[in-house]
Order: C-alpha cells, then sequence, then structure tokens
C-alpha cells in the first residue's frame, strides 16, 4: 500500500470552479516525487488539499490508511505532513529562532521543540548565526531556508515543497536543492512542485505531470525527462525552462 | 513654561486611557482583519454596568473592571460566534464586516437608549474630583489612576503576546495568516480569541470611562471617531503604534485645547487623521499593506 494516496480528488477556492477537476496519485514512502505542469494545472492546489488548508470536494486522500480529507492542517501536521508553501509564508517580525519555535507549535514540550531547532540549524548554518535576526532582514536564499527548517522541526515523515527555486539566483537554488537531497537520503519522502521542471526532474526518482486538474502523465523523473511528448509540451526545448523560471 | 508643562501632564493622563482603548481596537483588527465600528458602543455598555454598580451596590468603578473585563470578553466570544463566525468565508468580508459592526453599534445605542434613556451620567467616586499636587503641578487623581492602571493592563497584553505559547500564536496571525495556518495555529480559534480579548479592553475602558467621562448611549459615536484616528496615526495593528498615537493625540489635543480654546481640541484628532492618510497612509509604525 502506498503511504499516502490521493483519489480521484476534486478542489477549488471558495465558491470557484474546481482546480482539481479528477486527480489521482499514489506517493511511496521514501521517494521523491516531482510535480510539474504548466501554470494553473493545479500544482499548489494539490499540496493544499493534502495537508488541509483546502478540503476536497470529492474523492479522498489516505495516508497510511487513514482518510485526511475532513481534518484540519494542525491534525494533518501531526500524522507527519508538512508544507512549505510557494511564498515561504515566514512571520516577517519574528526573529529565526522564533519562526522555527513556530514550526513547533503544535508540539506541547518546549524542549523537544528547542532539541529540534538545534538539529535544523545543524542542517542550516547560516540559519544559527543569524538566529536573532528578523525574518524580513534575510536573503531570499536565508528566507527558503528558514522555511524548509521551519516544517522540518514537526521531523515530518511527508514534506511537501512549493517551488523551493522561485525567484532564487541559480547558485542559492542549487544549494536548495542540495538540500533536498540531504533531506531524501534521511530517508524523508519528498514532494516536490517546480517551475522550473527539467531541474526538478534531475533531482527525482518520481515525475508526474499536471494539466487541467488531471494527472495527464506520470513515470520515472529521467522517463518523463527524456520523453520526447514531454519535452515538447512541457519542459519546452532546450534553454526554456530556465525563462519560465522568472514569470 | 509652568502652563505648558501642566497641559502636557494633563495630556500624559488622558493618552494612558486613549491608549487602553485604542489597545483592543487595534488588537482585533490585527489579527481578524476588521475595523470594529462597534468598539467604542462595547466601552459604553460596559460603562453602564461600572456606573449601576457604583450607583446601586458602591462599587469602586476601578474596582468594577473585574468583572466588566470577564462579562465583555464573553459577550465578545458569543457576538463572534453569532455573527463574525457566519460571514467568514463569504464574497466581500470585509465589506460586510463594516456593515456589521457598524449595525452592532446602532443596535447597541438603541437598546440602551430604550432602557437607560439618554440622559448623561457619569460615576462620581471621591478621586473623581479630586486632585493630586506635584510641586506646582496638579494632576487629577481619577486619571491619575486610570492612567497607570491603563499602563498596567497595556504592560499585561504585551506579556502575554509576546511570551506565552497563545500570544506567539495571535502575532503570528496577525503577520501572516496563511503562515499561520501552515504551522498548525487555529486560526479560526485566534480570532475568536483575540476578539474577546478586545471587549474585555473594552470593558475595562468602559470602567474607567465610568468616572473619567460623561456618557450617553450615542456618545460612542465620538469615541469611535476619536480611537480611529489614534489606530491610523500609529499604524492600524500595531500595539506600540496604538500607545504611541494614543500619547501624541491626548497632548496634541490638550495643547489645542489650551491655546485656541477647549472647542477646538476635538478637531486635532479629525486633522490629524486627514494628515497622516495624506502623507502616510500606513500609519507612524505601519507597514504598507499589500493588496
Amino acid at each position: 500500500m502506498a503511504l499516502l494516496e490521493v483519489e480521484n480528488i476534486r478542489a477549488g477556492y471558495g465558491e470557484g470552479p474546481d482546480i482539481l477537476t479528477d486527480l489521482s496519485l499514489e506517493i511511496e514512502q521514501g521517494k521523491t516525487y516531482c510535480i510539474i505542469g504548466p501554470n494553473g494545472a493545479g500544482k499548489s492546489t494539490l499540496l493544499k488539499a493534502i495537508c488541509g488548508l483546502l478540503h476536497p470536494r470529492e474523492g479522498s486522500v489516505t495516508f497510511k490508511g487513514e482518510v485526511l480529507n475532513k481534518l484540519r492542517t494542525d491534525e494533518i501536521l501531526r500524522r507527519g505532513i508538512s508544507f512549505v508553501p510557494q511564498d515561504r509564508s515566514l512571520f516577517p517580525d519574528m526573529t529565526v529562532k522564533e519562526n522555527l519555535r513556530m514550526g513547533g507549535y503544535i508540539l506541547k514540550s518546549r524542549s523537544e521543540v528547542e532539541d529540534r531547532i538545534e538539529e535544523v540549524m545543524v542542517m542550516f548554518p547560516i540559519l544559527k548565526e543569524r538566529s536573532s535576526q528578523q525574518a524580513k532582514t534575510l536573503s531570499g536564499g536565508q528566507q527558503q531556508m528558514l522555511a524548509i527548517g521551519r516544517a522540518l522541526v514537526l521531523r515530518p515523515e511527508i514534506i511537501m515543497l512549493d517551488e523551493p527555486s522561485l525567484g532564487l539566483a541559480p547558485k542559492i537554488s542549487q544549494y536548495i536543492f542540495d538540500s533536498i537531497i540531504r533531506l531524501k537520503d534521511t530517508g524523508m519522502t519528498i514532494i516536490l512542485v517546480e517551475q522550473n521542471a527539467r531541474k526538478g526532474l534531475e533531482y527525482a526518482d518520481w515525475g508526474c505531470v499536471l494539466d487541467l486538474g488531471i494527472n495527464r502523465f506520470e513515470g520515472p523523473a529521467d522517463t518523463i525527462l527524456n520523453d520526447p511528448r514531454i519535452q515538447e509540451l512541457y519542459l519546452g526545448r532546450q534553454g526554456k525552462a530556465s525563462q519560465e523560471k522568472t514569470v | 513654561m509652568n502652563q505648558f508643562i501642566q497641559v502636557l501632564l494633563f495630556g500624559v493622563t488622558l493618552g494612558g486611557v486613549y491608549a487602553l482603548m485604542a489597545s483592543g481596537l487595534t488588537l482585533v483588527f490585527g489579527v481578524m482583519r476588521i475595523v470594529n465600528i462597534a468598539h467604542a458602543a462595547f466601552m459604553i455598555i460596559a460603562a453602564y454596568i461600572a456606573f449601576f454598580a457604583f450607583t446601586i451596590y458602591k462599587i469602586d468603578p476601578i474596582i468594577s473592571l473585574l468583572f466588566t473585563m470577564p462579562i465583555m470578553f464573553f459577550v465578545g466570544i458569543a457576538v463572534y460566534w453569532l455573527f463574525f463566525a457566519r460571514i467568514k468565508g463569504a464574497a466581500r468580508t470585509g465589506e460586510l464586516t463594516v456593515l456589521l459592526t457598524f449595525a452592532i453599534a446602532i443596535i447597541i445605542e438603541g437598546i440602551l437608549g430604550y432602557f437607560f434613556s439618554n440622559i448623561y451620567r457619569s460615576a462620581n467616586p471621591s478621586y473623581a474630583t479630586q486632585a493630586i499636587h506635584l510641586g506646582p503641578y496638579i494632576l487629577s487623581e481619577g486619571q491619575f489612576y486610570a492612567t497607570l492602571l491603563s499602563i498596567g493592563l497595556i504592560i499585561l497584553l504585551w506579556v502575554f503576546l509576546k511570551f506565552s505559547r497563545t500570544g506567539y500564536a495571535i502575532r503570528a496571525t496577525m503577520q501572516n495568516t496563511s503562515a499561520a495556518q501552515v504551522v498548525g495555529v487555529n486560526v479560526e480559534r485566534m480570532s475568536m480569541f483575540s476578539f474577546g480579548i478586545g471587549m474585555a479592553l473594552a470593558g475595562a475602558s468602559g470602567s474607567m470611562m465610568s468616572f473619567l467621562f460623561t456618557f450617553y448611549p450615542g456618545k460612542h459615536w465620538e469615541w469611535i471617531a476619536i480611537l480611529l484616528a489614534l489606530i491610523v496615526l500609529g499604524g492600524m495593528g500595531s500595539l506600540g503604534g496604538a500607545l504611541a498615537g494614543a500619547f501624541i493625540l491626548a497632548i496634541a489635543s490638550a495643547l489645542v485645547g489650551y491655546y485656541f480654546g477647549p472647542t477646538w481640541s476635538p478637531i486635532t484628532f479629525f486633522l490629524a487623521l486627514f494628515i497622516i492618510l495624506l502623507f502616510r497612509p500606513q500609519g507612524l509604525f505601519g507597514k504598507k499593506m499589500e493588496a
């Protein structure tokens, strides 16, 4: 049985139209998934529907055999699924340390939170250096590390990253991708949404191509990378992917 | 010079109370992004409670905040559940909440007017008319106590927001609602709780108002206008801003009242409001709002 199963979900915002029309996806433990697709395909919406920021209108999200559909975000976090949103969603006037503490908000034990913050700071030493600085004073790359670090405080089984390289200089985005590899090496399951599809797929085991709210195509990441149809439709020709990043 | 310092002292002792009144309003705005037009109307309810507690049961108006605060806290929770929880997620929530709080203010005014008529009232404990002599200067004893207590309550609020787990969650919600949701803060519950705290602060303000100022049911319109000027000056949603705005405008209005005559004093607030909206619409300490 897959770790996380998304079955035929239909979802959208408020009273708006369906963004996800009939989407299914299986996530296996310990693998890295890269979800690609054009703007408006429903990539971010899928992640929000998994972590409870959005409740599916139909279908089900099942984690280790338990249906998550109606659960609140804090209840889903407790079960081991963390989400790093696209805008990084930090608390700008709080310090780096306080932001990390908020990552452990749902944990009761303060000392446990402090221990885990230490672990995160080992992974991202820059956060230790900047720990008493306000989050809004950090550079884009540091903010992304803080956002990922904050999600790691809960030691999630699955971490979902929405466009972690967005707006970052190539060198910094390389560092973020290397961190993702380090997470993968610890056995964590990773779901990555990347606008820079080529780059994302290079780091993933499995690729899923979303379009118009459904899972149009999926397969091993290198197969997708080299599939001429996919290249033509979604990856763009040589060099085009890097232009997409600035959109 | 002596006169100037005297007027300044008067402004300062008024400022603490203004700050208390504004703190609840700015807290509710910060967390829920709603401008609670009914804030001052809730203060008037509390002022009536304190007034009758004093005239009927001889309970000191300052002591009365021990019950006006909890009463208004629960009134706040009830109002939240009855009204705000229902319109959450509706289209145009922002406009709806303005209409809603406006309506609540009118309803409160109507009910108070029906039961207590529109006569001017004010509790008169002994300290309301006494003075404290500080060398050549005079302080109104009532204002002095009220301001000290107000500052005490604001410090308590600050400590709560700064150090408690719930305080962290409330600040997180103020700074970035969606980020707060992502880390598992129950934003709905924090909104309800903050609204309760805002109303409790309105309760404490009402207790002070009962002996510092005369009041009647329709008086809240004057107050809400002043309070809005204070929090717009300081930056909406900023507690420190509300504090600064309150002292700046209390002192300014006292000075205007002294040098140009008391009839000009209220205009200080509106003049300040116009100037700040023209030149620094985000307020002295506010951040530019993003669309």
